[in-house]
């Protein structure tokens, strides 16, 4: 059967202009299509070197392959841009990937037929982009500056029609705010690095997507076999009723473990925000497209001063690390934090509130003086945090240096990031887990490895603790690794135990790739419901090119690598990947010291433990070891051959 | 609803309110009707209700053949909102 068409749509917001071009197989051949083909697209149109908030970037958005039909949890759309976060002193910006599901907008993306969407310029006053199929305008949207995520998102649908699938940027990621996040349809988003102030640099308020196309697959019943067998199989997870009963309110009694920032004592964290107030608060849960492990929350407080809010997404785990962090009680106040983030401002909640933590203690410890913030006496108390948050939303005095995140602070004020007491920071980005609390897990790894410092559907079996090494094995077989490689992600040492985290961490970036190439979430491997072999049948019929678990896993090497010579030519290295020096800092915790151990808990990890696992990963990467950075030979034997002048060691 | 003398072989039962809005029954249904994974082509309407982010299917009595006694939009849906009863009816869609 002949593989359904794809096609690129270029946006020119500068020039309005708009053309739609054809992919070549041979690009689905070599990269898979979505994200895949998408990077291989922003290579050629991203010049090395641009400031990631002029009309130079690019935003090229990635519906997955597999968006758009009866699979189960496909319904992943994937942005790759230059992010503004500064991720060093010296100014280097990485470009990297975010993703995020959502009931409309990756399915109207395929059924529009714009399965890569190349933005680029910038509009000449507050723009939507607005496509209907061929009908792709950009048009004044000045009536929606200054207006809140949630409700511009509303007005779009009841002007565009019910099947209008958005991304929408709030008033941070107007004013630019580094760390400004975008909301998809309503509760999923792309959160870190700043995706928002880059539409914001380009006066892109908004893009409303409608398409009445359908979506097609090469080989239909063997397709529709597979897919019902995988669904029958993932209904049979026994704790799939739990699951869809709280959703992403799910997993308090391990997560007060593996995330405790180790202020409270456990029992009152319990108190303040264990599974009590998530079962109270969440009203329903909400499926992205054609998802049977529906997880996004819809939730009202209940109580207090927010009484009756309603907010979409997650709230729950990040209000509980940053109730304790910020040392606020009354966890309905930092659920509407939350809210207020994701329906209005768009900003970074995570990040926000970290660096609010951080400028506290440094003025309560007299590294920050009232002279440098302007006046504002830094009180460890819930309305300083909100002025504080008002203030980085708007760029307003002190809130300007903030809205730049940690690097304008240690430029500005000599306060280093590496001092910052939870979960650590690499490339400027603050990240969400620590590794003392939750061991030195290969997501944990992939935080600083990959280009973007976060997870974006990088999820295994491997995030919980205390797998064993038979379902790692297992997984990773059905991934089709070869033994010999198998052997060597088991092959015991004296800094990683029996399982080296530094070698799988290779082969978890490549089927990250792979997962966000299709549109898989992550949900699904996470749980160890769905694995490589599942998704090579999928795609093979889908497609009509056949392909194996192990030919998709190095299609995503190659993705990978891709991804890493565009970050080489902008000048990263090795060290840029350092492991975030608190980690190595024992957490005096009321529960006692915390260390950050390995994957089994044998042992405390030094510098020099860590420094091997990183060799590993880059020998098993086939890169360079000492500068972190692929090699011409890996390069050309990933026929990537044009990249190795820009990019290779 | 639709009243057909006893001559169907089921009826399609809607709960609203247990549809989480995945839309795999439209899918599954556009596939089933058309080979092509489409919405707009199959003959379930998903609203979408933007004051509480809930949706609710909605099928179309007119054009709906319950697949011949084995609907492919029941066999979909995994959150019990459109389950099909077996069985000599007048009524193509129930909706409780």
């Amino acid at each position: 059967m002949m593989r359904p068409a794809s096609y690129v749509v270029r946006v020119n917001l500068t020039t309005g202009m708009v053309e739609r071009t054809r992919v070549e197989d041979e690009a689905l051949d070599r990269f898979l299509g979505g994200s895949g083909v998408g990077w291989r697209l922003v290579a050629d149109a991203l010049r090395p070197g641009v400031d990631p908030l002029s009309p130079e970037n690019v935003i090229c958005i990635n519906p997955g392959v597999l968006v758009g039909t009866l699979t189960p949890g496909t319904p992943k759309t994937t942005i790759i841009t230059k992010f503004p976060t500064d991720a060093s002193e010296d100014g280097k910006h990485f470009i990297g990937a975010c993703t995020a599901g959502g009931r409309y907008l990756g399915l109207a993306l395929k059924r529009a037929g714009c399965h890569h969407l190349l933005i680029t310029g910038k509009a000449k006053r507050p723009s939507l982009l607005r496509i209907r199929d061929d009908e792709i305008e950009v048009v004044d949207a000045s009536e929606y500056w200054g207006r809140g995520i949630e409700e511009v998102m509303i007005d779009l649908v009841e002007r565009e029609g019910p099947e209008t699938g958005t991304i929408v940027i709030g008033t941070s990621g107007e004013h630019l705010v580094r760390h400004a996040m975008t909301i998809v349809d309503r509760g999923n988003s792309l959160g870190r690095g700043g995706l928002g102030a880059v539409m914001g640099s380009k006066n892109l308020k908004a893009i409303a997507v409608n398409g009445t196309g359908g979506v097609e697959v090469a080989d239909p019943d063997p397709f529709l076999a597979a897919s019902e067998r995988m669904r029958e199989s993932i209904m049979s997870w026994p704790r799939r009723e739990h699951w869809i009963d709280l959703g992403l309110a799910a997993g308090w009694s391990t997560f007060k473990h593996t995330q405790y920032p180790g202020i409270w004592p456990k029992d009152r964290w319990d108190e303040l925000y264990g599974e009590a107030t998530r079962t109270e608060t969440v009203e329903n849960v909400i499926a992205c497209n054609s998802c049977i492990l529906g997880c996004r929350l819809r939730w009202k407080t209940k109580g207090g001063e927010f009484d009756g809010e309603v907010g979409y997404g997650s709230p729950f785990s990040k209000s509980a690390t940053t109730g304790m962090l910020l040392g606020i009680e009354d966890f309905r106040k930092v659920i509407h934090f939350v809210a207020d983030a994701n329906s209005r401002t768009g900003i970074d909640f995570y990040t926000t509130t970290r660096l609010i933590d951080f400028v506290t203690k440094m003025y309560e410890q007299g590294r920050l003086t009232a002279s440098q913030t302007g006046g504002l006496a830094l009180t460890r108390d819930y309305e300083t945090y909100w002025k504080l948050y008002e203030m980085i939303v708007a760029r307003k005095g002190f809130g300007d240096v903030l809205a730049d995140g940690w690097m304008r602070l240690k430029r500005e004020f000599g306060l280093d990031p590496q001092d910052y007491w939870y979960a650590g920071i690499c490339k400027g980005v603050d990240f969400i887990y620590d590794a003392r609390p939750s061991n030195f897990h290969p997501l944990m790894m992939t935080f600083t490895t990959r280009p973007r410092p976060h997870h974006g559907g990088s999820h295994t079996r491997t995030n919980s603790r205390n797998r064993t090494l038979e379902e790692i094995r297992d997984q990773v077989e059905r991934w089709g690794l070869p033994e010999e490689t198998v052997d060597r992600i088991f092959t015991e040492s004296d800094y990683s135990g029996k399982f080296n985290v530094g070698r799988y961490t290779r082969y978890m970036e490549d089927m990250m790739r792979v997962k966000n190439a299709i549109g898989l979430c992550t949900i699904y491997t996470y749980q160890g419901l769905l694995f490589g072999n599942d998704i090579a049948e999928l795609y093979s019929a889908a497609t009509g090119h056949r392909m194996t678990a192990l030919d998709m896993i190095q299609c995503g090497e190659r993705i990978h690598n891709v991804a890493k010579v565009l970050n080489v030519r902008e000048g990263f290295r090795r060290a840029d990947d350092a492991i975030p020096e608190v980690w190595f800092r024992p957490m005096e915790s009321p529960e006692g010291r915390i260390e950050m151990q390995d994957y089994y808990q044998t042992k405390t990890l030094s510098k020099c433990d860590t420094d091997h696992i990183l060799d590993d990963y880059y020998v098993e990467r086939g890169w360079d070891v000492r500068t972190g950075t692929p090699t011409a030979e890996r390069l050309n034997r990933l026929h990537l051959g044009s990249l190795a002048s820009e990019g290779a060691a | 609803m639709s009243h057909e003398d006893h001559t169907l072989p089921g009826t399609l039962v809607i709960r609203a309110e247990h549809c989480r809005g995945c839309r795999s029954c439209q899918l599954a249904c556009s596939f089933a009707k058309t080979g092509t994974f489409n919405p707009a082509r199959s003959m379930i309407v998903m609203e979408r209700h933007l004051a509480d982010g809930r949706a609710a299917p909605m099928i179309k009595p007119i054009g709906c053949d319950l697949c011949g006694g084995d609907p492919v939009c029941a066999n979909a849906c995994k959150y019990g909102a459109i389950t099909y009863e077996a069985g000599p009816s007048d009524v193509k869609v129930a909706i409780r």
